[in-house]
């Protein structure tokens, strides 16, 4: 059985082990540093509890919890405004058109600009999930958990939501789009950056790279095939948000070239097949798999439950899913069929 | 005697041959008889100042007189830009610093730029291989700063010329294959074609108009901007001798250097000294050497003459010319006329021939 729930502050210790094993292959924005993480789940604690202002970036951070030996085995994020009030950099592709009327030319040039359009969207992020349950239904619950999440308090989050999957990165660590790009201009490799840029805030980085549009065509062979393409290790997630409903448009990101995912918060699928229902334990409760979320703020969780004998308002679940889930018949809960 | 006149008619079969005979790589004077009949006809109507001052073309012609023949020929365009955009790159350099990251890295950056236009430029320098050497091309290219200094009005101080970037014996230029072939579909010699039949700015529309950042380039590509092809690198030499200077701007196409300087201080104009015409009926030597000869101009604009003479002939106030050289240079014994050296070889003695105040 599995449970996400909010971080705590006792969960410093597992978290930061985890990330510490689970974080090298892929790069990801979950800080594998002692402090940065300690900072990140004080800030998300504050923000489940409701205290939203401009001085505490709303980030939420959630954990993936084997129910009975309380492991830790997951962590994802949302960042209730990309770049969490500083400017969220990436590159919008673009395509010029250099013609010429007198040589009856017309060409396509492919540019990519450096944008802040989708600052304060908000940011699906830090989904770090223990290799073995890549693709289960943990996997799922990890992930879809946030958007009954958002469903539950759509006002702290925006029209738009977006997800940045990592880009192509080789075995030995080398990034062929850093390596033809950020790199000229920071002389570091891109393991370095990626540091740096997880001290220092991603932002900050960005704000060093040339402020002009790239040309698509000057970049190496390597790099033009890794722009846009998400690395293969991201497979399932891809999949996943595709179908929730999202889908890459024109942004990558700086660093890496991987694509932006994006989609309009309401038509999310989890959030728009969603429904609120009574909740009720019984004995004997079995059926098709279900996902609900219960709880707010702090007091959020969401699990995966068999689900009986439906009536109209109300689910039937088995004890222990209900005691999980608060333990009080009559509860509002929200879900929907996996 | 060579004579430097204005380019006529007469000229175009000797153009022709010349253009063709120069080949890749000169842009400005394609070999295409259409074209260089449009250049004569413009170059006729810029002395007889038939055309806006702003619109001509001086063009200059070496004839050999003893057959008529024009054997080299030089340009200046009173002003470049008018008509058509005139495109250059600015090499120059982006800096990404950071104290926190230790960061602090230049990347030389090349920016469209069209920082020369309305500014005169000299152009067009074509000798027949038959009259290289013996100063014939310093006369062809510093005769134009005679006439710019005589007729100040029609150009624009600053003056500048666009030197031919290196390319391989095929015509190869290794920052077109790295950096204009990506965005233009085409062999340089080819684009250089173009360019030079009048579609230059046809072609930059085509060119990436954002910064380039240099590092993205080849090495092969870096190393030629601002180069010179080995066959211009006399040119270049004589133009710093004039005191032009690399002004950061490099073609578009080839990554040539364009150096430029201001009227007063091209070293021709600032050595140029006048004299009084007398008739002598001594002939000339003709086998002086270079360093011991003048430029010696008329100074009409509509019958521009110019032509080199020894030093011998010159006094303290006047210049002793042939019959022949004075029927020439169209001027008669009392007349006025501009002098320079034909070769910078330190102070030459006529500077010592100071007229008396």
């Amino acid at each position: 059985m599995w449970l996400v729930r909010p971080v705590t502050a006792e969960d410093i210790e597992p978290v930061l082990a985890f990330a510490e094993t689970h974080t090298r292959a892929l790069p990801s924005t979950l800080p594998r540093e002692r402090e940065a993480l300690a900072g990140r789940i004080k800030d998300s604690c504050a923000v489940f509890a409701g205290e939203h202002s401009a001085k505490h970036p709303a980030r939420f951070l959630f954990v993936l919890e084997q129910v009975n030996s309380y492991e830790i085995k997951g962590v994802a994020g949302i960042d209730a405004r990309a770049g969490n009030g500083q400017p969220f950099y990436n590159y919008r592709r673009d395509e010029l058109i250099h013609a010429s009327h007198e040589l009856g030319i017309s060409r396509r040039v492919e540019a990519l600009y450096p944008s802040h359009s989708l600052t304060d969207c908000t940011l699906l992020c830090s989904l770090v999930i223990a290799e073995e349950l890549r693709g289960t239904q943990a996997f799922e619950l990890l992930s879809r958990a946030r958007l009954l999440f958002i469903a539950g308090h759509r006002e702290w989050f925006a029209a738009r939501t977006v997800v940045e999957l990592q880009g192509i990165q080789h075995s030995d660590g080398t990034v062929p789009f850093w390596d033809s790009l950020g790199r000229h201009f920071f002389n570091m490799d891109f393991a370095t950056a990626d540091r740096h840029s997880a001290q220092l805030s991603k932002t900050f980085i960005a704000e060093l790279m040339p402020p002009n549009p790239i040309y698509v065509t000057l970049l190496s062979e390597a790099a033009q095939q890794a722009l846009g393409e998400a690395h293969p290790a991201t497979v399932g997630n891809l999949e996943l948000l595709q179908r929730e409903g999202f889908s890459a448009g024109h942004y990558v990101d700086i660093f890496d070239g991987g694509p932006v995912f994006e989609a309009r918060t309401d038509s999310l699928h989890s959030i728009a097949a969603s429904r609120r229902k009574i909740l009720r334990g019984s004995v004997d409760a079995d059926g098709p798999l279900w996902l609900l979320a219960a709880g707010e703020g702090q007091r959020f969780c969401c699990t995966l439950t068999p689900v009986g004998e439906m009536l109209d308002a109300a689910l039937k679940v088995p004890i222990d899913t209900w005691r999980r889930l608060g333990g009080n018949t009559g509860d509002s809960v929200r879900g929907l069929p996996l | 005697m060579l004579l430097i006149r204005p380019l006529a008619d007469r000229d175009l079969d000797a153009l022709y041959a010349m253009a063709e005979q120069a080949g890749k790589g000169l842009t400005s004077l394609p070999a295409d008889r259409g074209l260089l009949q449009k250049k004569i006809d413009l170059a006729g109507n810029s002395f007889n100042q038939r055309c806006a001052p702003e619109a001509a073309l001086y063009l200059f012609a070496l004839e050999d007189t003893t057959t008529g023949q024009a054997v080299g020929i030089s340009g200046i365009q009173a002003r470049v830009g008018r008509d058509e955009v005139f495109y250059n790159y600015r090499l120059s350099v982006t800096v990404n610093a950071s104290r926190e990251l230790g960061v602090h890295v230049r990347t030389p950056t090349l920016q469209l730029s069209n920082d020369m236009t309305d500014v005169s430029e000299i152009c067009s320098l074509l000798l027949a291989d038959t009259h290289k050497g013996g100063g014939n091309g310093l006369l062809l290219s510093r005769c134009r700063f005679l006439f710019l200094d005589d007729f100040r009005k029609q150009f624009s101080e600053k003056i500048f010329a666009e030197m031919r970037g290196v390319s391989d014996a095929e015509g190869n230029n290794p920052l077109w294959d790295a950096l204009g072939s990506k965005f233009f579909d085409m062999a340089f010699s080819e684009a250089d074609r173009l360019s030079g039949m009048g579609n230059k700015s046809f072609i930059a529309e085509l060119m990436p108009k954002y910064p380039i950042y240099l590092s993205m380039l080849p090495s092969t590509a870096r190393s030629v901007i601002g180069c010179v092809h080995a066959n211009t690198a006399p040119a270049l030499n004589m133009l710093q001798a004039e005191g032009f200077n690399f002004n950061g701007l490099v073609d578009i196409f080839d990554g040539g250097p364009v150096v430029e300087t201001f009227i007063d201080n091209i070293r021709t104009v600032r050595e140029a000294v006048e004299r009084t015409v007398t008739i002598t009926d001594t002939p000339v030597a003709t086998d002086v050497p270079v360093t011991d000869r003048v430029i010696v101009a008329n100074r009409s604009m509509r019958h521009f003459r110019a032509t080199t003479l020894p030093l011998t002939c010159v006094d303290a106030d006047t210049i002793a010319l042939p019959q022949d050289v004075a029927a020439a240079l169209q001027v008669q014994a009392g007349d006025t006329v501009r002098l320079a050296p034909l070769k910078d070889s330190g102070p030459l003695p006529i500077h010592s021939l100071k007229a008396p105040q």
